[in-house]
């Protein structure tokens, strides 16, 4: 994978142009109105680790995570700067933690980890906004990975995200072969698969049935004059006049019939 | 998200970018004696020794020579209590080296700073003020219980 990302990322959502290499350059920029500001512009290894102020210290304040409206009025570009504001933080964060445990100290706030683990989730839903959008605008589609529904090798339906393969699906004989008359998918193998699942799902729901049959014979026993049409809103599957002739039903005093 | 996922092909060079990368690296301190233009990192598993070149060069601005990975596999241990078999997550070393010109000292951040007392004596003062103000407190009323208060 390749980090050359300052020049087409940006490409497909709005017209942002970057100068290449100098995307970390944060806090001189004259030209740009609102920057990020950042506490500490040190390129070097040292920003893997707090402040030098923060070490052994047991009570770290901070403030709170981005919000989804704070970053939709952010341009692509402050987004960029800013993703890698956090990127940088959230590895700082990690490289103490580690250093904590190690030393069997405290880490002190563990919830600021979690404060920009949200922040960059948030900026990842603003980011697929702006890209569906865009890719509505463009071609009508939403540009995501779109789902189908397959029948998969067992004879199951399957949800399936649609990828990329090197050979088209027509020639691809290999993948096909199970498909056949004689493939694995008509295979005994399968079939007996499907009818002991079919068996499975049928023993589920039948004894759901009488569990919920039982527990209405039940509720007649102890409350015989409780709401009919509730109970059968209830459970609409069970036949009530045939759980009040049951035996089980019959409570310990004369009937009333 | 659509960028984690990388298209076969795509228009124009190089055919692997990243938009936002969301690969995370750990500084650790070295397991044993090592030379000073070296450092030792703990990865996201996924990412190859030209990703971390990268991500080293390009993010922090640090200049790298070389890069060497391993993937350490996570220790199997007994759960304390429920006794099932728990396996710990793999983790991915980076070895990087970086120019001659160039040291790295692991920083000491539990060192003590001079006046500062014993942190088990700070807790036990606070512990002798609070139970002295809870003293105080139920004065009069010695046999309501600890958590009673208004």
């Amino acid at each position: 994978m390749n980090f050359t990302l300052f020049r087409s990322v940006l490409r497909n959502v709005t017209s942002v142009t970057y100068r290449s290499n100098k995307v970390f350059s944060l806090c001189g920029l004259p030209q740009v109105p609102r920057t990020i500001h950042t506490t500490c512009k040190q390129y070097d290894l040292m920003e893997f680790f707090d402040e030098k102020k923060n070490w052994n210290e047991s009570n770290i304040r901070v403030g709170r995570s981005w919000k989804l409206d704070e970053l939709r009025i952010k341009s692509n570009g402050d987004l960029h700067k800013l993703w890698y504001v956090l990127l940088k933080e959230r590895n700082m964060l990690y490289t103490m933690e580690h250093e904590c445990n190690e030393n069997v100290k405290l880490f002190p706030n563990p919830e600021r980890i979690d404060k920009v683990q949200e922040s960059m989730d948030n900026i990842e839903t603003v980011i697929r906004e702006r890209n569906i959008a865009y890719y509505k605008l463009e071609t009508g589609e939403t540009g995501e990975r779109s789902v189908d529904e397959v029948v998969n090798l067992l004879g199951l339906n399957e949800k399936y995200q649609k990828q990329e393969y090197y050979l088209p699906k027509f020639m691809n004989t290999r993948w096909v072969r199970s498909y056949f008359e004689h493939g694995y998918i008509n295979s005994l193998a399968v079939k007996k698969f499907y009818r002991l699942y079919k068996e499975k799902l049928y023993n589920i729901e039948r004894k759901a049935r009488n569990r919920d049959f039982s527990h209405v014979q039940h509720l007649l026993k102890r409350f015989p004059d409780m709401d009919m049409e509730k109970l059968k809103a209830e459970y609409p599957n069970v036949d009530i006049e045939k759980a009040k002739r049951s035996k089980k039903a019959r409570g310990h005093y004369m009937p009333k019939y | 998200m659509s960028t984690r996922w990388y298209p076969i092909y795509q228009k124009g060079n190089p055919q692997l970018r990243v938009f936002l990368p969301n690969f995370w690296m750990k500084l650790v301190r070295p397991e044993g004696r090592q030379q000073p233009s070296k450092v030792t990192f703990h990865c996201s598993i996924e990412m190859t020794k030209h990703d971390v070149k990268n991500y080293i060069e390009k993010i922090y601005n640090v200049p790298v020579v070389d890069v060497k990975t391993r993937i350490a596999m996570g220790k199997f241990r007994k759960d304390i209590g429920k006794g099932y078999i728990v396996k710990d997550d793999d983790v991915k070393f980076a070895y990087v080296t970086l120019p001659k010109t160039m040291k790295f000292d692991f920083p000491n951040i539990f060192e003590k700073k001079k006046g500062d007392g014993d942190d088990d004596m700070k807790s036990l003062d606070e512990a002798k003020k609070s139970f002295k103000n809870y003293i105080e407190r139920n004065k009069d009323r010695s046999d309501v219980p600890s958590w009673f208060s208004i």
